[in-house]
């Protein structure tokens, strides 16, 4: 039972930061309909700009800094690279997206250099004692973030003039700028946020182990994350990334015990196992919106 | 008037032919003496010259373009490569200071080229640079190797590998330093059983010739001590461990050989015994970074685990060391290991052409030949008397001699030797007939 215990608490935690992660993807997705492959690169820069910015203002401060800093990034990036294509097939779009994954991957190494770099978190391997077990306080803080993050999010789209925009242009974008909502200024500030999300994402990869030039991997988490929940649900991303989480470490754990079969490092290939399955049953995610074509 | 056009272009055509001709003998330097450089005795032929090198040591030598395919922007190994393509230069610039081979200097930043950590784009920068250089001052990778390989051994190019794989005993064309992967691991599992009396083994590694041929050693030296052997393999990205760490938390073996990078080393060893794992880690050369003693994991690190290393670390007390050093510090760089490795691999090189320059031929084939008849290279200390001997096979160039290292914040690079020159008896018992992973089924 105490390992069941753990396990969860790790797949929740590694899913929160996955979930953080799959909900930058919706965001960009619901506005412009693309997947945009960007998204490791700007959680590798976040990560490493807050390595920076603990030493001197302490990783509180340093995270939210970073998470300006690289949600500015992805705005300029939309203005600059992804709104002349406006139009253009989205497939285009989605492939200028790696490109610029590339670029500021190979920019932001140089930054890392050859060493790990630090994050400079709190938290470390320390673990706290939670009914007896030993739990990683990390994975406390990774969970806090989300809910806290989650919250935000909710109460920006529901309550705010600018969350209801957005939801408005992602919805139709002609009917909305009839309605004088400024879509090109909503996607811009979907980029944005989903920068933001991602540097808060890779600030808290970080933790525990350091992050060097393979870290950008984990954000190719999210994509099954995503699929699970549905692409277009916020919602969604959350469930899906905690589910991945908690699916990978399960797998973790027993597979080795219980299905040696399937052989080693099968936890990888877990999550899409999952996709498959949810997929099989609804073929949108769990909670994404059922497309209607008429013929 | 269709003669006279025919002959015309019979003519225009052999000039052509010879034009191509004398362009191929450009730089060839058959005598370099026209150049003003070089022993007019020493036969050469592609990517030698005769006019000095750009930015000359001597600018009255000719010069010997060396070429370089490392991973230097987006392939798993780029933190490591522009470190010992620095490590090389230095060497390099070294030798030129003292005069250069031959009278020529070396150049190995004219042709340096990123190949990605990628097969097909290693082929392709390759063919771009084969045509000016004599030779291969790194080659990083064995899968990138592997896509040209067989081209440098029917082009006669002799190569310095970026890897300690103990694949590279068995290609021609490379000559290799230090102990591999596999007698590293052997050299661990020996001493983890003669000074702690371990009973268990487990390997924790990657897939493929790195991670594959140190879990391949520690089986071989598993079984030759009579110890319990478990393999565990694992991918890459710090998020990936947990199986390896739960494998490792539920079994408890005595020792574990890790062969991974540097950041999921520390989160395996970090988190196993965060979670009351109590054995010991003993991990591969890559496995180490000097900003892990910064890392969360950092008390697990020195509580439990050690470095395999083929060579004393950066501060170590050797001539070849010592250079290396006052080198790094001339050339403005931060101590790292892999400096030092870009370093240590250039010392067969340096050996083959001092050979082929004695021996009065600097072509590729005079070179290949000079390499393969290498009995010995002079690593001024850095490896022990007797390594590089390629002359007599895989099993006589294979350097089983392995450094044993813990990790010390006073130390420059993190790390210094708490065991030198350790030796086991599987290792020195042990022929090497084929590549340690393709003879161990794991």
């Amino acid at each position: 039972m105490r390992d069941v215990l753990l396990t969860v608490i790790r797949g929740l935690g590694f899913g929160s930061v996955y979930a953080l992660l799959a909900v930058g993807f919706v965001i960009i997705y619901k506005s412009s309909r693309v997947i945009s492959f960007a998204q490791p690169a700007l959680m590798l820069a976040g990560a490493v700009a807050v390595s920076y910015l603990a030493g001197p203002v302490g990783f509180f401060l340093a995270v939210p800094i970073a998470a300006i800093g690289i949600a500015m990034l992805g705005w300029g990036l939309e203005r600059t690279t992804i709104r002349p294509m406006i139009g253009r097939p989205v497939f285009v779009v989605a492939i200028i997206t790696l490109g610029l994954d590339i670029a500021i991957r190979v920019v932001v190494n140089v930054f890392i250099g050859p060493n790990v770099r630090n994050v400079g978190d709190p938290w470390g391997l320390s673990t706290v004692s939670i009914a007896g077990l030993p739990v990683q306080e990390r994975y406390i803080a990774m969970a806090v973030v989300l809910v806290v993050v989650g919250a935000g999010l909710f109460a920006f789209f529901r309550y705010s003039r600018y969350g209801l925009a957005m939801r408005a242009s992602s919805l139709d974008q002609e009917t909305a700028l009839v309605q004088g909502i400024p879509v090109g200024s909503m996607t811009a500030l979907a980029w944005a946020m989903a920068g933001g999300l991602a540097a808060v994402a890779g600030a808290f990869v970080g933790t525990g182990g350091g992050v060097d030039q393979s870290t950008w991997v984990i954000a190719l988490k999210a994509l099954p994350a995503i699929i699970i929940g549905g692409l277009d649900s916020i919602g969604g991303a959350v469930v899906g990334g905690l589910l991945v989480g908690l699916v990978e470490s399960f797998f973790a754990t027993y597979q080795g015990e219980y299905l040696p079969w399937l052989g080693q490092n099968f936890s990888l290939v877990s999550p899409y196992v999952l996709l498959l399955v949810v997929l099989l049953v609804r073929p949108y995610g769990l909670f994404g919106t059922r497309e209607v074509e008429r013929v | 008037m269709s003669s006279t056009r025919t002959r015309r272009r019979v003519a225009a055509a052999g000039m052509a032919g010879l034009a191509v001709f004398a362009a191929g003998c450009r730089g060839g330097g058959e005598d370099p003496a026209d150049g003003g450089s070089g022993d007019g005795d020493i036969t050469t032929d592609v990517g030698v010259t005769s006019e000095a090198c750009p930015d000359a040591v001597n600018p009255d030598n000719g010069c010997i373009y060396l070429g370089t395919l490392s991973d230097l922007t987006v392939g798993p190994f780029a933190p490591a490569g522009p470190v010992i393509v620095a490590g090389q230069e230095a060497f390099w610039q070294r030798v030129n200071e003292a005069g250069g081979i031959g009278g020529y200097d070396i150049d190995v930043t004219e042709y340096v080229r990123d190949n990605q950590y990628n097969p097909q784009v290693t082929n392709q920068v390759y063919q771009e640079i084969k045509p000016d250089i004599l030779a291969l001052a790194q080659t990083l990778g064995s899968p990138p190797t592997a896509a040209i390989v067989e081209d440098l051994e029917a082009e006669n190019i002799v190569a310095a590998p970026a890897g300690w794989t103990s694949l590279y005993l068995f290609q021609d064309a490379i000559i290799e330093s230090g102990p591999t992967y596999c007698a590293e691991a052997m050299n661990g599992v020996d001493y983890a059983v003669e000074t702690d009396g371990a009973q268990s083994v487990m390997a924790v590694h990657y897939a493929g010739d790195y991670g594959g041929d140190a879990a391949a050693g520690a089986s071989i030296a598993a079984e030759a001590n009579g110890i319990d052997f478990a393999n565990v393999e694992t991918t890459a990205g710090t998020d990936n461990q947990a199986s390896a760490i739960a494998a490792i938390v539920e079994q408890q073996p005595d020792v574990v050989v890790v062969s991974t990078g540097p950041a999921d080393m520390a989160t395996i060893v970090g988190q196993s015994v965060a979670a009351g794992f109590t054995g010991t880690f003993l991990g591969s050369s890559p496995t180490w970074n000097v900003a892990l003693l910064q890392s969360p994991a950092a008390p697990a690190l020195q509580a439990a685990y050690q470095l395999l290393g083929p060579w004393a670390p950066f501060d170590s007390d050797t001539p070849g060391h010592q250079a290396m050093r006052d080198a790094a510090e001339a050339a403005g760089a931060t101590p790292n290991e892999f400096f030092l490795a870009g370093w240590a691999w250039s010392y067969p090189l340096k050996a083959a052409l001092e050979a082929a320059a004695e021996n009065g031929d600097l072509t590729r084939e005079g070179l290949y030949s000079a390499a393969s008849g290498l009995s010995s290279v002079d690593y001024e200390g850095i490896l022990p008397d007797g390594s590089g001997d390629y002359a007599d096979g895989a099993d006589s160039a294979a350097v089983r001699v392995t450094q044993l290292s813990s990790p010390d914040p006073s130390a420059s690079t993190g790390i210094s030797v708490t065991e030198a020159d350790l030796a086991g008896p599987t290792a020195e018992g042990y022929e090497f007939t084929e590549p340690c992973y393709e003879a161990v089924d794991l």
